[in-house]
């Protein structure tokens, strides 16, 4: 069974232009899979915000506002390297993404920040010690867990939107 | 809307994993979409100079440091031609589709 496409007068079967439409999802998956920040990124920066919660809580001068520059510039160097596209040698194109894609985002690094900030403020208050490291290990802690979970919906939100998926 | 429109210079196998990579990104390394597109680095320049003749990529070289690094990017005529060739392929499938419903 040929088509003849008056768009292009090209003849074509369907089960070709099936093939090669499952050819493009797969490449386009491949390259959304590639600019997903890796699993051991969060692990990095849950980490990396460990020392900052315990030089918080130490209040030894002058190591404490050392480490706490110092692993900042790291996890700064780290996400500036991730989200220029540096780290794979390519970057997702803002169609792909999606206007909610940079938004989830956002809103994830938001929430980490809040809820630690509102954890450690109130176990400070509370009397309670090492307020700072309790909230960072509860960061750290969203951060590993959550962090592949948002990459898994920003994953299955792309692949949809991405060219070749059937609308 | 985009208008359907196959296209003979997206639609051969090698441009086609080239072009589907590149739809996706905003830019990709040379060696990115030479792994991506399982080429090699002669096979992948061929291609490369086929699809900037047909206005379809942008290929920029610059040095990081000492190394030169090679960025490819889908200009806009190369974006809009390949959602019409897939909008056409979308079309021969749907229409063998509604032939089959209807038959």
């Amino acid at each position: 069974m040929c088509y003849g496409a008056p768009m292009s007068e090209h003849r074509m079967e369907s089960s070709d232009a099936a093939s090669e439409l499952a050819e493009i999802a797969r490449r386009q998956a491949g390259a959304i899979q590639a600019v997903l920040v890796p699993r051991w990124y969060w692990w990095a920066v849950g980490l990396l915000l460990l020392p900052i919660g315990i030089a918080a809580d130490s209040h030894e001068r002058p190591y404490a506002p050392v480490v706490v520059v110092a692993a900042a510039v790291i996890i700064a160097a780290l996400s500036l390297w991730m989200i220029t596209g540096a780290y794979r040698g390519v970057r997702i194109h803002p169609a792909t993404l999606g206007s909610a894609g940079p938004l989830y985002i956002v809103g994830f690094v938001w929430l980490v920040v809040g809820v630690t900030l509102v954890v450690a403020f109130g176990l400070q208050f509370e009397g309670i010690p090492y307020p700072g490291t309790i909230g960072t290990i509860l960061a750290a802690a969203m951060l590993i867990v959550g962090g592949p979970i948002l990459m898994s919906r920003l994953r299955r939100a792309m692949v949809e939107r991405s060219a070749a998926t059937p609308r | 809307m985009t208008e359907p429109r196959f296209d003979e210079v997206i639609h051969a196998p090698t441009r086609l994993a080239i072009v589907s990579l590149l739809a996706a990104t905003d830019w990709a390394d040379f060696k990115f979409i030479r792994d991506g597109a399982g080429l090699s680095d002669s096979a992948l320049s061929k291609q490369l100079s086929i699809l900037e003749g047909a206005g379809y990529v942008m290929i920029r070289k610059a040095f990081v440091g000492k190394r030169p690094r090679t960025s490819v990017s889908l200009s806009k005529q190369g974006r809009s031609a390949f959602k019409g060739h897939v909008a056409a392929l979308q079309q021969i499938v749907a229409s063998a589709g509604t032939s089959l419903r209807a038959g």
